[in-house]
């Protein structure tokens, strides 16, 4: 399997589900958000802080508030479990100086979720492995 | 049962400037050189809480840490509520030093980080006859990107969103208890006070074309972490090079908030410094 399928988005979207912090934190999180590595994309709707659908069929119909994409490269050093320097944190990625990931659409909604956001995408480094993610069905 | 209690001791002190008279809170320990501490940007001196109560340093030094008006328990001037905070280099450089002459500071050793590590620059520049010696720590002579409308927008909340901008800076290595409290002090700026500091920061500190300026009669040393993406070791490393009488730290396995984020990590690296700054100063001085 490679890492950022749609097997690995649903162990993400599973390992977020089952997160009691977020439960807390992410109680206003309703959001539509698209995630980017290269060109495979996914849009990940939350709603109140449960990640309820994550999907790769989209279209021009499909919305979406904010997006987040950025090179294989950048995701992959983001979710090792011990992040090098630059690529530990999204607004580390984001910040203008380095540009390792890009910021789209209406940011606003993104700084206002930005810690159940942030606390959301830190649990990719928890993301079981390759052969536990395999085992799951497809759900996207 | 005896309580215990910490050796800081905290007081308010009236500081005054440009014709107001500031009530500051800062607290001290030790005995020796005077050896004070700026907190970082939009936060306060609980940050060096660690410092303040280690013997190895308060043995040889009087450590204070105050808070810049507007921060922590120093309260902003009256009619604040008129004005947006942005703090410019002059303001916060001679605030500094005024705060050391009202203490009777003999040539204190100044130590900063972030936009306290920033001042330094202009301390050397401008006050190089007032102090001992600068510890300028994730500093350099330019730091953009920072000053952004969202950390200050009533649709976003101020706390959380300041808090987590920076929680990246700090390194997966440093203890997660310390991080987060480092988060929670970030939590709790007053609305607007950090981007108005990071107006500093990242617009009125611009000393790429100024480094020359600095004499290099006065010893600058330069720490930077490795997980710091506001100011990098490339970045530190840079401004070093062109500082006279500087010398460049490379801290691995920290971020940008070294003395909160882990202060054991971060005393492996500011030990030595304190030793050459004590080495170079007469017995009996401080």
């Amino acid at each position: 399997m490679t890492r950022f399928n749609s097997q690995w988005m649903n162990a993400w979207q599973d390992t977020v589900n089952a997160d009691p912090t977020l439960k807390i934190i992410g109680r206003y999180f309703t959001a539509d958000f698209l995630v980017g590595f290269d060109d495979q994309e996914y849009v990940v709707s939350v709603r109140n802080g449960v990640i309820q659908r994550v999907t790769d069929s989209l279209s021009i119909e499909t919305p979406w508030s904010f997006a987040l994409r950025a090179p294989t490269e950048s995701w992959e050093k983001f979710t090792q479990k011990l992040p090098p320097p630059m690529f530990n944190d999204l607004w580390a990625m984001a910040h203008p100086l380095h540009g390792r990931l890009r910021m789209d659409g209406d940011v606003k909604v993104l700084w206002q979720n930005v810690r159940a956001l942030t606390w959301m995408l830190e649990r990719m480094r928890e993301v079981a492995d390759q052969v536990v993610v395999e085992e799951r069905a497809t759900r996207v | 049962m005896t309580a215990v209690h910490e050796p800081i001791t905290g007081r308010y002190v009236y500081i005054p400037y440009a014709g107001y008279n500031y009530r500051v809170y800062y607290e001290e320990t030790g005995h020796g050189i005077p050896l004070v501490c700026l907190h970082t940007a939009g936060t306060d001196a609980r940050e060096w809480r660690h410092q303040l109560t280690d013997p190895d340093i308060t043995e040889n030094f009087r450590v204070i840490a105050f808070d810049m008006p507007w921060h922590g328990k120093s309260i902003p001037p009256n009619g604040f509520e008129k004005q947006e905070y942005r703090l410019t280099a002059k303001f916060y450089s001679e605030f500094v030093m005024t705060f050391c002459k009202a203490l009777e500071l003999d040539l204190p050793v100044i130590m900063g980080s972030s936009m306290g590590g920033n001042i330094c620059l202009h301390l050397a520049v401008n006050f190089e006859e007032s102090v001992r010696a600068l510890i300028a720590i994730e500093a350099c002579d330019y730091s953009p990107g920072w000053y952004i409308n969202w950390l200050a927008h009533p649709h976003v909340h101020g706390g959380e969103a300041c808090a987590t901008s920076v929680f990246g800076l700090m390194a997966p290595q440093s203890p997660a208890d310390y991080r987060w409290e480092t988060w929670w002090y970030y939590s709790q700026g007053g609305p607007g006070i950090f981007k108005g500091d990071l107006y500093f920061y990242s617009v009125d500190h611009d000393f790429r074309d100024r480094c020359g300026e600095i004499s290099g009669n006065v010893p600058i040393y330069l720490m930077t972490g490795v997980y710091d993406f506001a100011c990098t070791p490339e970045m530190t490393e840079q401004t070093g090079q062109k500082i006279r009488g500087s010398e460049t730290i490379i801290m691995d396995g920290i971020g940008h908030f070294p003395m909160s984020e882990n202060p054991a990590t971060f005393k492996r690296y500011l030990m030595p410094v304190l030793t050459k700054i004590t080495e170079k100063t007469p017995a009996g001085v401080g």
